[in-house]
């Protein structure tokens, strides 16, 4: 016959490792597709940061001027759809910044020389832009842009020859929705210079 | 020595026999089953799951609404077709930028004053086969279209 204490420990045994299994599970991000075809309650407020209407009828001179815009802000265009007002436009810039360049440098100071943290060396910024009617005679139309970037990561040590490119591990590369306000607000504010019109929030 | 003389036969007899059967099999060639492209019955429902016909006369306004439902859902418009009626779009599985969500939508006029929506949504390259995802889909498109209507 089993003791009762000896059960009691078993059980008790079984439900730490049960609890451990839960926490590493809650340790790791899991992602369900169907909540990604649900709206979000900041759905909202990514849509007011990235849309502005304005009081025109000319749909092909709003979507030039945007074109013109995302030109003059470095942009090469890369898709145009006219019959739905719809743009894509790309430009890749260096991702170093100052902060990670400082803690870098004293990470490997503290490291005695051994550990070179890798630091983001490259991006490649990317718009998707969209403008329609928003009323029956088409007067009205509303420009909704949205810019997310890919950031390339590398120690940037080794060079590939030609003094400007570095090797970057592959795998080493993140991409992100870019969310700051004041980013939209430059890009409208252009555009409402470049239309004459102003640019009304939702 | 006899013994051994007999073994060495009835092993060259054995992989004689093997060989016989291996080319019959080689010969053979299988033959496809003929119901091989009909549609099985999990491909139905799967279709079932991502179509829906919505009440707009209009194949362009439709088109652009569900560019809108899209971009509300945080999606990036990566290809769009108006002739076509073709939507591409994908989003990352925020705050998890490993995972990649894409969707291929296709609009088509029926008859009626009606348009036939179909989605087909990929996670991580492989295709949703989930009946909630292509729900909650519809359902954001459904209010889109409403607003474009009012």
């Amino acid at each position: 016959m089993r003791s009762p204490r000896r059960s009691l420990k078993r059980r008790g045994s079984a439900a730490l490792c049960l609890l451990a299994l839960a926490l590493l599970s809650a340790c790791v991000p899991q992602t369900r597709p169907d909540e990604f075809f649900q709206l979000a309650p900041e759905s909202q407020v990514h849509k007011a940061a990235q849309t502005r209407y304005f009081e025109t009828a000319d749909d092909i001179e709003l979507l030039s001027a945007s074109a013109a815009v995302l030109q003059d802000l470095g942009f090469q265009v890369s898709e145009s759809v006219y019959p739905l007002g719809y743009l894509r436009a790309t430009k890749e810039r260096s991702a170093r910044e100052r902060n990670q360049s400082i803690a870098r440098f004293f990470v490997l100071l503290l490291s005695m020389g051994r550990y070179l943290m890798p630091v983001d060396l490259h991006q490649k910024i990317e718009a998707s832009m969209v403008a329609r009617p928003v009323n029956e005679d088409a007067t009205r139309h509303e420009v909704r842009i949205q810019f997310y970037r890919i950031v390339w990561k590398g120690d940037g040590q080794v060079s590939s020859g030609q003094g400007q490119s570095h090797y970057i591990p592959p795998g080493e590369q993140r991409m992100e929705m870019i969310r700051d306000p004041l980013i939209y607000q430059q890009f409208f504010a252009k555009l409402s210079k470049a239309v004459f019109l102003e640019a009304h929030k939702i | 020595m006899r013994a051994l003389r007999r073994i060495n036969k009835t092993m060259v007899g054995r992989l004689l026999v093997l060989a016989w059967g291996l080319a019959v099999v080689a010969c053979a060639a299988p033959q496809p089953p003929p119901e091989l492209l009909a549609p099985t019955d999990a491909q139905m429902k799967l279709r079932s799951f991502q179509t829906r016909s919505f009440d707009v006369a209009d194949r362009k306004q439709a088109i652009r609404g569900v560019i809108a439902a899209l971009q509300d859902l945080g999606f990036i418009i990566e290809r769009a077709n108006e002739p076509l009626g073709l939507v591409t779009a994908a989003r990352f599985a925020e705050p998890n930028y490993y995972d990649v969500l894409g969707i291929t939508v296709t609009v088509r006029s029926q008859a009626g004053g009606r348009v036939m929506i179909r989605a087909n949504a990929i996670f991580n390259n492989k295709p949703i086969e989930d009946a909630k995802v292509y729900q909650n889909f519809f359902a954001t498109l459904e209010r889109s279209l409403f607003i474009m209507r009012k």
